[in-house]
């Protein structure tokens, strides 16, 4: 209904805020096991996935709706933690933590300044 | 004596009442200055959600940029309408004028 | 997504830590125990864990989509640990050479999976936080109503 810009943008928020509550969960997983032994730590991989899109940006070209097709959050393993590893494993994951929380409040924010935009448009300037 | 500080003073002081630099004075139709300011909120709009998709795709080295760019736009748009809305009313005021 | 499992998986995880914990306190407990009413000495209570594969056991029921799923305790079992042997010819329960077995329980060891218990504890309390932190930051969307 809004527009081509507008469509891509939400889509891209709602996806990065789709892949910011996966990652969540799997550093959760991964403090929940942080004392197993033999575990593999979860991952998600959707950022990477977009470094065309990033340059893209950087260079001040628009993003066609194609350019979104096949990226998606995906969950994956790393390798297994050796035990000697294993200390720094929490320290690691909760500063992920940090910057996952940060980076998913900046995205809500970011869509919810967004509506505004919109809704003030709708509303023709009258509260 | 104080008639010269008077006019010593006069000229230099109005400049100072323009701190903003975007607003030009309506020279000519007060239609193009009106389009001229939409099409700026638009450029703006653009850069905000250029900024946003930039977030979105995981490049976060200007978090405080896009919410202010967010923002802008917000009270730009804002003020476009405000602009719009008074010129509508004034609009209508003339429209039920008796003649 | 639902949001439900960010907890469902901190809630293992600290159920997980406080088991150990409860272990741990258990062996400290225990050090200089004596033979048990079986006749046997106590041996050092091991925890062992592992990831979850699905959360039938922690009352959630299934939740659509998830698959990561926290982590669990295997079992819980008394280790093959030697006992300790203490010089002290008084005491009536001294073998023939004047040494009395007592649980081989390290001390220093049992302190030390405490405090990893215990940060690790610390930990899936934080991660539940932020899940709700940020489950509530979404409720706000679109302005306070």
């Amino acid at each position: 209904m809004f527009g081509q810009t507008e469509a891509i943008t939400l889509d891209m928020l709602k996806m990065a805020l789709d892949a910011a509550s996966l990652r969540h969960q799997a550093i959760a997983n991964n403090i929940a096991n942080v004392n197993t032994p033999g575990y593999a730590p979860a991952r998600v991989s959707f950022e990477a996935q977009m470094g065309a899109l990033r340059s893209t940006l950087q260079q001040g070209n628009p993003i066609t709706p194609g350019m979104l097709s096949g990226i998606r959050p995906v969950l994956e393993r790393e390798a297994v933690v050796q035990e000697s590893d294993r200390t720094a494993l929490l320290d690691k994951e909760i500063v992920n933590m940090a910057q996952n929380t940060v980076q998913y409040e900046a995205l809500l924010k970011a869509l919810g300044k967004h509506m505004s935009i919109l809704s003030a448009a709708v509303a023709e300037g009258k509260r | 004596m104080s008639i010269d500080a008077v006019s010593f003073l006069a000229p230099t002081a109005l400049p100072m009442l323009n701190p903003l630099d975007n607003t030009a004075a309506p020279s000519g139709q007060f239609a193009t200055w009106f389009t001229q300011q939409l099409s700026d909120v638009n450029t703006q709009l653009i850069h905000a959600d250029h900024g946003v998709q930039q977030l979105a795709a995981g490049d976060a080295s200007n978090l405080h940029q896009v919410m202010i760019n967010l923002e802008e736009a917000k009270l730009s748009m804002q003020l476009v309408m405000q602009v719009r809305n008074h010129l509508l009313d004034a609009y209508h005021d003339l429209l039920q004028m008796q003649v | 997504m639902d949001y439900r499992n960010a907890f469902a998986i901190s809630a293992t995880g600290m159920d997980v830590e406080k088991l150990r914990l409860d272990t741990i306190a258990a062996n400290l407990a225990n050090i200089h125990s004596g033979k048990g009413v079986d006749g046997k000495l106590f041996r050092p209570l091991h925890v062992t864990t592992s990831e979850a594969t699905s959360n039938f056991a922690v009352g959630f029921e299934q939740l659509a989509g998830a698959q990561l799923h926290g982590a669990r305790v295997l079992s819980v079992e008394a280790s093959n640990v030697a006992p300790r042997k203490v010089y002290e010819p008084g005491n009536p329960e001294a073998d023939d050479k004047g040494f009395v077995s007592m649980p081989g329980v390290n001390q220093v060891t049992e302190m030390v999976n405490m405090a990893s218990a215990l940060r690790a504890y610390e930990a899936n309390v934080v991660a539940m936080n932020a899940a709700k932190t940020m489950a509530l930051k979404a409720l706000e969307l679109g302005g306070s109503q």
